[in-house]
C-alpha cells in the first residue's frame, strides 16, 4: 500500500482546537464522555488535534465540570478551527463521526 | 424566562421558502444563479445543514473571537515582531497578505449569491452567516498588515493585489473567479465551501499558524488560526448539497466539480503555501512540511470524508501524489528566479542547513531541484547575479496561470500540454489542467494568461520593464532576495577548500 492510500485508509474523528483553556479542557471532556475509546492528542503549537475511531462525543456537562464555569455548547466554535470527520452539533453536544469505516 | 432549546424552533424558523404570485418561480430562482437542476424545491427544502447556528449565537460568538484576536495585536504590538523577524517570515506574511484579503472578499460574494439565489433554504441561512464571516475575514486581514506600511509599501499589497494584473494576482482571480463568481449557487457551495473551505484553507489558515506559532508570531498565528474557526463552520454548506446532488441521480456532476475545485486549489497552493513553508519560514519555525501538512489536512482529513459522503478519489489521485513531490519546488525556484515579478521578497531558502532539510523530507530534491540551486549558488558566489534574473516571461499554463513547470536535473520530465480549440492552441501544466478545459472550455475559451497578453501586443513596451510596469510593480514593490544574498556565504568557505 501507498503512503498516501495508508494515510487515507484511516477512521479518525475528532476536533482540531486553537490551544487554549478551552482546548484543554476538550482533551479532558473527550476523556470523560468517550470512556471506552483510545483517545489521540497531538500538539502543533497553534493547533491540538483530539481524535478517536469512528465517533466522538462532546457534551456540555463534561466541558463545564471541566473548565469550573458554565458552558454554552456555541462557544466551542471560539476555538474549533476543524474537524476530521462528519459534525453533529446540538445545544448540549457535539458529534464527530464517519458513515462507514475503511 | 425560560427560552426553547434551539432544536425546538431552528428547523421551522429556517423554512422560508415561499410561493411567489407576482414572478414565475424561474424568474425568481434564475437557473443560471440557482443551480437546482430539476430537483424539486421540496427535496432542496430537505438540505439538512449539520453545523447549526442561530443569530444570537453568531452575534456573540464573533464577538468574542474578535475580541480574542485584536487583544493579542493590542498586545504584541509594541513588541515590533515584524522588526526582528526573519525577513523569510516578513516575506511569507507579505505573500499571505497579498493573496488573502481582497479573495477572501470576493468570497463574501459567493456566499451573498448563495443567501440569495439557492433554492435550500439551510443553505441560504448558513449562507448568510458565511457572507458576514467573509467580511470579517477581508477586514481582519486588511487592517493587521496596515500597521506595517510605514515599514515598506510591500504591505499595501494587502489592498492592491488582486487589483493588479500582477501574474500573482491573475491567477488566484482566475481561481476564485471559477469556483466563487460564475458558478450557480449549489456548485459554489461544492467548489468554494467543500472542496477550497473543508479542504484547503487548513493548509494556510491552521498549517502555517502552526509554523507562526513556532517562529514566534504569535499576532499572525492568532489572526489566522480564528478565521478558520468560521471557515470550520460554514465550509459545511457543500456536504449537504453534495447529498442531495447524489441521492438525485447527479454524482458524476458532483464528482467532477469537486475533481476541477481540488485541482485548481492544488496549483495555486503550490506557488502560494508550498514555497512558503518549505522554503520562507526559517527552518526552526517548520511544524512540517508542506507535504507533510497536504497528508494531514488534504489527504487524511478532507479526502477521507469526501469518502464519507459517498464519492471517489479524484481520476488524477496519483498523479496529485507523485506531485505533492514536486510542484511546489518548482513553482519556488520560478518565483525566486522570476523574483522581480512579485511583491514580496523570495526567500531562497537554500543553505547549506535548509538544503539538508529539504533532502531529508523530499528525498532525491538535491539530485534535481539542488542541481539548479549549485548553478545560481555558484553564479552569485562568482558576481554573475545578471545570470540568475529573468530577461523574458516564462510559458504560462492557461488553465491554472502559473508557470510550467517541471522536475529538473535527474528527473527532468518537461512537457507542454497542448490543445487546439476553435483554432487556437492552449497551454497546459499537467494532463489534469487539460481536462478542466477540456470538460467546460465554455468556461475557460478566450481568457488570456499574462503572457499570451503579452505577445497579443497588450503590454508595451514588449519588454520584461514594460511587463512589470503593466503588473503595477513599482521599484521599491518588485521581489528581491530576502537576505540579500547573505545565504551564500555559507558557501564559500566549502569553495575555497575546494579550490
Amino acid at each position: 500500500m501507498s503512503q498516501s492510500d495508508d494515510a487515507l485508509k484511516n477512521n479518525r474523528v475528532g476536533p482540531v482546537m486553537r490551544s487554549g483553556e478551552i482546548a484543554n479542557a476538550v482533551v479532558e471532556a473527550a476523556e470523560m464522555d468517550n470512556p471506552d475509546k483510545e483517545i489521540t492528542v497531538e500538539d502543533k503549537n497553534a493547533y491540538i488535534r483530539i481524535s478517536v475511531d469512528s465517533e466522538l462525543i462532546l457534551t456540555r456537562e463534561s466541558i463545564e465540570e471541566c473548565l469550573g464555569r458554565p458552558f454554552r455548547m456555541q462557544e466551542l466554535e471560539i476555538d474549533l478551527s476543524s474537524f476530521a470527520g462528519q459534525i453533529e452539533s446540538g445545544t448540549d453536544y457535539f458529534r464527530f463521526y464517519f458513515n462507514s469505516a475503511v | 424566562m425560560a427560552l426553547l432549546d434551539r432544536s425546538d424552533w431552528y428547523d421551522l424558523t429556517r423554512t422560508t421558502n415561499w410561493t411567489q404570485k407576482y414572478v414565475t418561480e424561474d424568474e425568481f430562482f434564475p437557473e443560471a444563479l440557482s443551480g437546482g437542476r430539476g430537483i424539486p424545491n421540496s427535496v432542496w427544502e430537505t438540505y439538512d445543514e449539520p453545523y447549526k447556528v442561530s443569530y444570537p449565537e453568531y452575534v456573540e460568538t464573533q464577538r468574542a473571537k474578535d475580541a480574542g484576536t485584536y487583544s493579542v495585536k493590542a498586545a504584541l504590538e509594541r513588541a515590533a515582531f515584524v522588526d526582528s523577524a526573519d525577513p523569510g517570515w516578513v516575506s511569507t506574511m507579505q505573500a499571505h497578505y497579498g493573496a488573502i484579503p481582497l479573495g477572501e472578499y470576493v468570497a463574501s460574494i459567493g456566499e451573498a449569491r448563495m443567501t440569495r439565489f439557492s433554492r435550500a433554504p439551510g443553505n441560504r441561512n448558513m449562507a448568510t452567516f458565511g457572507m458576514m464571516d467573509e467580511n470579517r475575514h477581508t477586514q481582519l486581514q486588511l487592517f493587521f498588515p496596515h500597521a506595517n506600511i510605514k515599514r515598506s509599501p510591500r504591505w499595501d499589497w494587502a489592498h492592491k493585489a488582486l487589483r493588479t494584473n500582477e501574474w500573482a494576482a491573475v491567477a488566484s482571480r482566475s481561481l476564485f473567479d471559477d469556483i466563487i463568481t460564475s458558478r450557480d449557487a449549489i456548485s459554489t457551495a461544492i467548489m468554494l465551501t467543500f472542496a477550497f473551505e473543508t479542504g484547503f484553507t487548513n493548509m494556510q489558515f491552521l498549517g502555517l499558524a502552526a509554523d507562526a506559532a513556532e517562529t514566534g508570531d504569535h499576532t499572525f498565528a492568532s489572526l489566522i488560526s480564528s478565521i478558520q474557526t468560521d471557515e470550520s463552520r460554514h465550509s459545511q454548506q457543500g456536504g449537504p448539497a453534495l447529498k442531495i446532488l447524489l441521492e438525485n441521480g447527479r454524482q458524476e456532476e458532483a464528482q467532477q466539480l469537486i475533481d476541477v475545485a481540488i485541482w485548481r486549489s492544488w496549483k495555486l497552493f503550490s506557488v502560494l503555501t508550498g514555497p512558503i513553508m518549505d522554503y520562507y519560514t526559517p527552518v526552526e519555525g517548520r511544524q512540517q512540511s508542506f507535504k507533510e501538512f497536504m497528508f494531514e489536512f488534504i489527504v487524511a482529513q478532507f479526502e477521507r470524508q469526501l469518502l464519507d459522503l459517498g464519492l471517489s478519489k479524484p481520476w488524477y489521485w496519483d498523479i496529485l501524489m507523485r506531485d505533492l513531490d514536486r510542484t511546489h519546488h518548482s513553482m519556488h525556484m520560478g518565483v525566486w528566479y522570476w523574483r522581480p515579478t512579485v511583491w514580496w521578497k523570495p526567500a531562497a531558502g537554500v543553505d547549506p542547513e535548509q538544503r539538508e532539510w529539504l533532502e531529508m523530507k523530499y528525498p532525491g530534491w538535491n539530485k534535481c531541484w539542488g542541481k539548479v540551486w549549485d548553478v545560481i549558488t555558484d553564479n552569485l558566489l562568482n558576481g554573475r547575479e545578471s545570470l540568475t534574473l529573468p530577461e523574458t516571461l516564462p510559458t504560462i499554463c492557461n488553465m491554472c496561470n502559473l508557470p510550467i513547470a517541471h522536475v529538473p536535473g535527474d528527473g527532468w520530465d518537461g512537457r507542454d500540454w497542448q490543445l487546439e480549440h476553435e483554432g487556437r492552441i492552449y497551454h497546459f501544466g499537467s494532463e489534469v489542467d487539460r481536462w478542466c478545459f477540456t470538460i467546460n472550455p465554455e468556461q475557460y475559451k478566450g481568457h488570456q494568461t499574462v503572457v499570451d497578453r503579452f505577445l497579443a501586443g497588450l503590454i508595451q513596451p514588449a519588454t520584461l520593464e514594460g511587463a512589470l510596469k503593466y503588473m503595477g510593480l513599482g521599484p521599491e514593490e518588485m521581489g528581491i532576495d530576502a537576505h540579500d544574498y547573505s545565504w551564500i556565504e555559507k558557501f564559500r568557505p566549502t569553495k575555497s577548500a575546494a579550490a
